[in-house]
């Protein structure tokens, strides 16, 4: 089992990413803890822009960072798969190319927040994601998350 | 007053302000007191707090896997994932 994601860790996603200049951004709960959410976790999610070139440059990124990707799963990766989830690195890490509730990502981009020089989908984008997604996870989370969602654009005033 | 209407959360579209479906206002007061103690925490700490480990059963037995579609990555979810895992749809 992997370690335990850290800041470390992100950091290092940051500076990988931002080498190869992947377009990338945090999504998932994982984004909304580095908005301010406090809540637990266990992988980081990291909504990619889907194109060839934007694939090669998250392999390149990948590799860098320890994560053992057979040609097979990098071409995977390069083509963009809608979901790939990735328990063969330093820690545990879902690449989302095509969200639940996100039209695009350019879109998401033009409304994406810098918190510390991370990427970071806009509060609204990961609460539509969650609410498309449905599952049991995000419906015990959307209460507290849309409470954040008015305490954080309170704070943003 | 802004609306929410591009918030894809089923049968919840709200105004900012409204109270929160099916909340009580004590725990929306707890939240916002959690709220504030997380933000005067440094980011460090805050995702030290929030990453756990811990082992979940099938989704964490392979090193690797992908999906076509989020629709795929849904319905494999739905038939192998422990219901408790909270990955599907239905309790």
């Amino acid at each position: 089992m992997a370690a335990r994601f850290d800041y470390a860790q992100a950091e290092e996603i940051r500076a990988a990413f931002a080498r190869h200049g992947v377009r990338y951004l945090f999504l998932g709960k994982s984004g909304a803890i580095l908005l301010g959410f406090p809540d637990t976790t266990q992988d980081a999610d990291l909504f990619i822009e889907k194109t060839v070139a934007n694939g090669r440059a998250v392999v390149a990124a990948l590799r860098e960072l320890g994560f053992a990707l057979t040609e097979a799963q990098a071409a995977e990766i390069e083509r963009g798969k809608d979901f790939v989830q990735l328990k063969n690195g330093p820690f545990d890490v879902d690449l989302v190319f095509a969200p639940d509730g996100i039209e695009t990502f350019e879109g998401a981009w033009r409304r994406h927040v810098e918190v510390e020089g991370f990427p970071v989908c806009h509060l609204d984008d990961i609460i539509a994601s969650k609410g498309a997604a449905n599952r049991v996870r995000d419906r015990e989370t959307l209460p507290r998350l849309l409470a954040f969602r008015d305490y954080w654009l309170r704070q943003r005033r | 007053m802004q609306t929410c209407e591009g918030i894809g959360y089923p049968g919840r579209m709200r105004i900012d302000d409204a109270p929160l479906p099916g909340i009580d206002d004590e725990r929306v007061r707890q939240w916002e007191a959690e709220f504030e103690a997380a933000a005067r925490r440094p980011l460090p700490i805050r995702l030290r707090y929030a990453f756990i480990r811990t082992y979940k059963p099938v989704l964490d037995d392979a090193a690797y896997r992908s999906f076509d579609t989020m629709a795929d990555y849904r319905s494999w979810c739905e038939a192998n994932l422990p219901t408790w895992l909270g990955y599907g749809r239905q309790v």
